[in-house]
């Protein structure tokens, strides 16, 4: 787009045409305070915090919303901006509870820090706070309506970005109150836990149970990683305060996510409740004693030296590649993938989901499994228009943006569909990729995200662990978890049968079971390595706490150790 | 079949407010009546819209002569059609009559409150079957429509419309030409038009008038404006308040349809039109543009800011044209009579007539329409007769809830929108509100902002809190706790709010508060610093007493205390325990003797123990 000439603060410079007032400040290297606007969804102008001075304008204009047009003369800090800013941010405080000493965003908070900054001593105006009822319903993060600004961040990230459209408003004018649903409690509403609202809330309204008082957000570093909870690979930035992490949140530069997590990444690692696998155990009979380090690991040793090639290896997905890699060289005998493999030609990535005008979804819910790409189908049923089809039985999740259901026998029909469309994206996971192949392989236009349990499933495919684990009988049966707990049943009772099972795992359940030898294994928080994505993108895990689990290659030296 | 000659048309209002007192029976009566004399080849009976003297209806005209007859009820009717279309006499029991002088009016044209009014947008209201495309193609209607499609360019009318000045009437007065030329030149070939049909100032109902009354006037005028705009698709939001004119919408687009003046290929021109009609939801701010958009769009009725206009990005991003219904009913005459004609009515800068529902404390009220340019003097005390019952004029609110008031020394002032809008008061939604010396302001400004608070959005923190503020504040201020450092804070929020408020509501919300401030500040501080409601309306602030100078003993009022805090005896001068009064003004309402006095900021003494009545003092 041809560009603008815009002066702002006496400042002259060109920006694209289009551009909004707010970007051109950025441009500029100006910085211009924003409340209800977040870069990740569309401005507002709600909070008109981010008031400025446009020659020629009547009233002042929000910056997040006003476009430049060539000529155009802006202030953004002139006496009648600052003088309103002050205005909003007396009437916001004014409005709710803002006692800052009793909330948990204090020192974080975006309300706050503008209170800071704009020098607001006393308040202005009177204060009836009326007092709203603390919606605690939800598991992992609490709403207090008291906080709120009604800055709609939440509710538009819930429908811009991950198209599930939970929240809303109840009531007009002073009365509006943030709503889920049809005003229900919000555990028992439609949300998915996603915690993108919890996020981008830039006040204490909405408060993660497991990091409230925690700390403030200039007591925290942040670590962007990767989450290895499936094979999406979002990004993510992983919140530590004195060597724990305390919240993981999504990081908005990452592509594959650019800011989403589900409850998986977010959320089961700050809530895990196994027994945490620190030092060696050896089964004794029904009982499990903890052993030191000498004795188990020369156990292991001396069964894997006796069993020669008769070894089966079997690494989940929350092994990195480099892990992968030394059990490749270090360990004989096959190597397995614990999961399903995943397809891997003509793989669509997030950002051809995001194109899509139609998806098929073959025998998955994408409500429950791989959430983030579940996100990209709902938000393009729900903002671009795009059809989805659900092919299979069954609860679905996603059937209320679905446009077609069919069984399975009913291809011939998605099929017809799918060569009229012009960015088809099959969805598929392990259940359903013989559907999927049979309708990509006869429709050309066809992309296949295939997706299976674990973030580095293709990476592990790369290093050698390229087949399916099926039971197969070796004297020594090595199973590298991880912190895995999507076991199936079927992959217990093949590893009971086999004659002796060493388990390296972060927690005990549910390896405790099969296992006659668990070995310590760091978290994905505690390792740093890569992981390949479901669509090939390689990436980083970085480490963000210290521990004194050994690493797995550590684990693997001291067993060779042994056998010499 | 042949239309018979008649010799009289009876033309019945059927208007909301006649149909509210009745008109439906007194139009059935007629009809029966007419049949029963045998006259229904002479006569015809001819149900109308509204002629805007709705206190008055129900409303009978009977034409040619022009006789008005006001709240003819079915029991009238045998008396009327012997009398008048029988014997060709005036039943001078149903005429007008001057409230003031008791002098009757039989003829329309000489009723003061039509004297000077002009009617062109409700030309037709009140004078056809607004049910019969057929009475309004008679007077005209469509004849616009077909010299546009087949004489003129579509920049042509652009053109026309700008040279006449015409300034839309849905309250900012924005010229109506150059908006259509906005959306013509906007870049996409979907466009639209819409009429904004929400009309939800409680006080008003002009729009409702004309889509009652002559609906087909709006839909001509939106044709005319999809033409030059290129918009083949319009949509009337009107709100579901108003059933019949929603049913008469839907009716007159389906005779157009019948008729072939909608659809496709319209006069053979290649022009297709189609118009739909969308039901509002009731909420106030639904008639903001943009926040209209959204609403028709099936999202929360809420505006976001501007730009990009409506022109540029309207209904489903696409360019838009949205005009109130007066701007559309005014086009077709424009085109008709030429741009000329229309700007020589009026002032030089608000060509034109203007709508306003006068209420209040006057004589009259009713729909006016007045040519621009008119004083609020001649509306006030020609065309509504002055404050009734002998009191004095206060102030005149026009705007509706987002307006202003002025006060007697703006009576003088010319009506337009620009001279309105100098003067602290607005155009706006055209209603016109007259008050009386037993109006306090402060309360009076209290019920405009509690009627805004409640019909703000919610989306920007400017309206959404500083409007509750202030209405806090104002209402310390009538309960005589106020302070002047509450003034100046409600002067201080006045100014945010008009100046950061994403949408004209907020912005708007203080006009009742500053203008009252400008023109009756004495008022507020005599509420703040001497704890006294000059008008005596503030509950706080008066107070009841019995003057023992005047009180009889008769015991009357004792008895009549719902709370029993008035203490006497039989010829004993009664006493009003301050404490427990809940000032309802019962003892002053029964009192023969006009003993009970209203009070505020100042007591008198009384007997502090039941003494004899004429004893007091002495
Ligand atoms: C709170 C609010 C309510 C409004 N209500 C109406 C309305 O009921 N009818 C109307 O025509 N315009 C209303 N408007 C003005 C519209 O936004 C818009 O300016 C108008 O429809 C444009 O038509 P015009 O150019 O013909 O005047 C309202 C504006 C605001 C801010
Ligand atoms: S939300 Fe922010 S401003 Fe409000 S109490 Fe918490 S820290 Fe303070
Ligand atoms: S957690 Fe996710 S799904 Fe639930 S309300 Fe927030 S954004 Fe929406
Ligand atoms: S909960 Fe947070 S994000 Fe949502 S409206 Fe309130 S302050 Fe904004
Ligand atoms: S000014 Fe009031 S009505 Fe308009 S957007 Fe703001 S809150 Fe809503
Ligand atoms: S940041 Fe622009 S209005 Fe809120
Ligand atoms: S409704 Fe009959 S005169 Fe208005």
């Amino acid at each position: 787009m041809p560009d603008v000439h815009v002066t702002i603060d006496g400042t002259e410079i060109a920006v694209p045409s289009g551009s909004t007032v707010l970007e051109a400040a950025r441009i500029a290297g100006i910085e211009v305070d924003t409340l209800c606007d977040h870069p990740a969804i569309e401005p507002i102008g709600a909070c008109r915090i981010c008031l400025v001075e446009v020659e020629k304008q009547r009233a002042l204009q929000p910056a997040c919303t006003f476009p430049v047009s060539d000529g155009m003369v802006v202030h953004t800090r002139s006496e009648k901006v600052v003088g309103a800013r002050k205005f909003v941010l007396q009437l916001l405080f004014s409005e709710r509870n803002h006692f800052c000493m009793f909330c948990q965003m204090s020192g974080s908070c975006e309300l706050q820090n503008l209170a800071y900054k704009y020098e607001l001593d006393h308040w202005q105006f009177n204060r009836p706070m009326p007092t709203y009822a603390v919606d605690a319903s939800r598991e992992y993060f609490v709403m207090d309506h008291n906080r709120c600004i009604l800055c709609r961040r939440c509710i538009r990230v819930c429908d811009e970005l991950v198209g599930n459209g939970t929240l809303g408003l109840k009531n007009r004018g002073a009365d509006a109150v943030i709503i889920a649903d049809l005003d229900v409690p919000f555990g028992e509403s439609s949300c998915i836990s996603c915690g993108t609202c919890l996020q981008v809330c830039p006040t204490g309204a909405l408060m993660d149970r497991a990091s409230a008082y925690m700390g403030a957000s200039d007591q925290v570093e942040r670590v962007k990683s990767r989450c290895m909870g499936c094979p999406v690979g979002c990004g993510t930035e992983l919140v530590v305060r004195d060597g724990q992490v305390i919240r993981v949140e999504g990081d908005w530069d990452a592509e594959p996510n650019k800011g989403l997590l589900c409850v998986v990444g977010r959320f089961d690692p700050q809530h895990e409740v196994r027994e945490r696998v620190r030092k060696p155990l050896v089964r004794q009979g029904d009982a499990w004693s903890i052993a030191d380090g000498e004795a188990a690991y020369g156990l292991v040793a001396e069964k894997v030296a006796a069993a020669g090639d008769s070894v089966a290896t079997v690494a989940s997905g929350f092994v990195t590649l480099e892990e992968a890699q030394a059990l490749g060289s270090a360990v004989r005998g096959r190597k397995f993938y614990m999961y399903d493999l995943p397809q891997t030609d003509r793989t669509a990535t997030m950002a051809d989901l995001d194109e899509a005008d139609l998806f098929i979804v073959t025998e998955m819910d994408l409500s429950l499994d791989f959430q983030v790409a579940g996100m990209a189908v709902k938000r393009g049923v729900r903002k671009r228009g795009a059809r989805l089809i659900l092919v299979g039985e069954g609860e679905n999740g996603l059937a209320d943006w679905a446009s077609m259901r069919v069984g399975r026998a009913d291809l011939a029909k998605v099929i017809a569909m799918a060569k009229s469309a012009e960015r088809p994206v099959v969805v598929s996971g392990p259940a359903g990729l013989a559907a999927a192949r049979e309708i990509v392989s006869a429709v050309p236009a066809a992309s296949l995200a295939s997706f299976a349990p674990g973030g580095n499933g293709r990476g592990l495919c790369d290093a050698g662990f390229g087949q399916t684990y099926a039971g197969d009988a070796a004297k020594v049966t090595v199973v590298v978890a991880g912190e895995t707990s999507q076991v199936e049943p079927g992959l217990l009772d093949a590893l009971k049968k086999q004659e002796f099972v060493v388990v390296v795992a972060s927690y005990r359940e549910p390896w405790d079971q099969v296992a006659d030898v668990i070995l310590p294994m760091p978290t994905a928080f505690e390792k740093s390595g890569t992981t390949v994505c479901a669509d090939g993108q390689a990436g980083q895990v970085v480490a963000a706490m210290s521990t004194r689990v050994p690493t797995l290659e550590a684990t693997i030296g001291m067993v060779a150790e042994a056998i010499r | 079949m042949t239309e018979p000659i008649y010799r009289a048309n009876v033309l019945v209002c059927a208007g909301t407010g006649c149909a509210s007192s009745g008109s439906r029976s007194t139009m059935a009566a007629l009809e029966a009546e007419v049949q029963r004399r045998g006259l229904q080849n002479e006569v015809r009976v001819v149900e109308t819209g509204c002629r805007g003297f709705c206190a008055m209806g129900p409303i009978v005209i009977v034409y040619p002569e022009g006789i008005f007859y006001c709240q003819v009820k079915p029991e009238d009717v045998e008396e009327l059609v012997e009398e008048t279309l029988v014997k060709g006499r005036v039943v001078s029991r149903l005429v007008y009559e001057v409230p003031d002088t008791q002098q009757a009016v039989p003829l329309y044209e000489q009723i003061p409150f039509y004297s000077k009014q002009q009617r062109i947008t409700l030309r037709n209201c009140g004078v056809i079957d607004p049910e019969s495309i057929d009475e309004y193609i008679a007077r005209g209607g469509y004849e616009a429509l077909g010299k546009v499609l087949q004489e003129m360019t579509p920049s042509q009318v652009i053109d026309e419309v700008k040279a006449s000045g015409l300034r839309g009437r849905g309250g900012a007065g924005f010229l109506t030409g150059l908006k259509w030329q906005f959306t013509a030149q906007a870049a996409g070939d979907i466009k639209y038009v819409v009429c904004n049909a929400d009309e939800g100032d409680p006080g008003a109902f002009m729009d409702r008038s004309i889509l009652e009354g002559d609906p087909h006037s709006v839909i001509e005028g939106m044709m005319i404006c999809g033409y030059s705009v290129g918009a083949h698709e319009g949509y009337i939001y009107c709100r579901a308040e108003y059933p019949l004119a929603i049913k008469r919408l839907h009716l007159a687009i389906e005779k157009a349809h019948e008729y072939g003046l909608m659809g496709k290929d319209i006069f053979g021109s290649g022009f297709d039109f189609e118009l739909i009609v969308k039901e509002g939801a009731g909420a106030f701010v639904c008639g903001e543009e943009t926040a209209l958009i959204a609403s028709v769009e099936g999202r929360r009725g809420e505006p976001r800011p501007r730009p990009p206009f409506p022109a540029n990005q309207g209904l489903w991003d696409r360019p838009t044209n949205v005009n109130n219904v007066k701007s559309y009913a005014n086009v077709a005459q424009i085109i008709r009579n030429g741009a000329e004609w229309f700007s020589k009515i009026g002032t030089p800068k608000s060509p034109g007539t203007a709508i306003f529902a006068l209420t209040g404390k006057v004589q009259n009220t009713g729909l006016i329409e007045v040519p621009m340019g008119i004083t609020l003097r001649e509306i006030i005390y020609d065309i509504g007769g002055g404050v009734p019952d002998g009191k004095q004029f206060k102030a005149v609110q026009t705007g509706g809830p987002l307006g202003g008031c002025l006060p007697a020394s703006g009576l003088d002032l010319q009506v337009d929108f620009d001279s309105l809008r100098a003067a602290g008061a607005v155009m706006g939604s055209g209603g016109m509100i007259v008050v009386d010396e037993d109006t306090c302001m402060v309360e009076f400004c209290k019920y405009f902002l509690t009627f805004a608070t409640a019909e703000s959005c919610g989306k920007c923190v400017p309206c959404r809190v500083g409007g509750r503020r202030m209405l806090e504040l104002l209402t310390r201020i009538s309960e005589g706790q106020g302070t002047m450092a509450d003034i100046e804070m409600i002067e201080e929020i006045a100014r945010g709010m008009d100046s950061d408020s994403l949408c004209a509501l907020g912005q708007l919300t203080p006009g009742p508060v500053l203008s009252a401030l400008r023109y009756f500040r004495d008022e507020f501080e005599a509420h703040v610093l001497e704890g006294r409601c000059p008008a005596k309306q503030c509950v706080a602030l008066t107070s009841f007493y019995i003057d023992p100078a005047a009180c009889k003993g008769c015991g009357i009022c004792k008895r009549a205390c719902p709370v029993q805090v008035i203490e006497g005896d039989r010829r004993m001068i009664h006493i009003i325990n301050q404490d427990g009064c809940i000032k309802c003004g019962t003892c002053q309402e029964v009192c023969p003797f006009d003993s009970v006095i209203k009070l505020s900021g100042e007591t008198i003494e009384v007997p502090t123990e039941l003494i004899p009545v004429g004893s007091f003092g002495k």
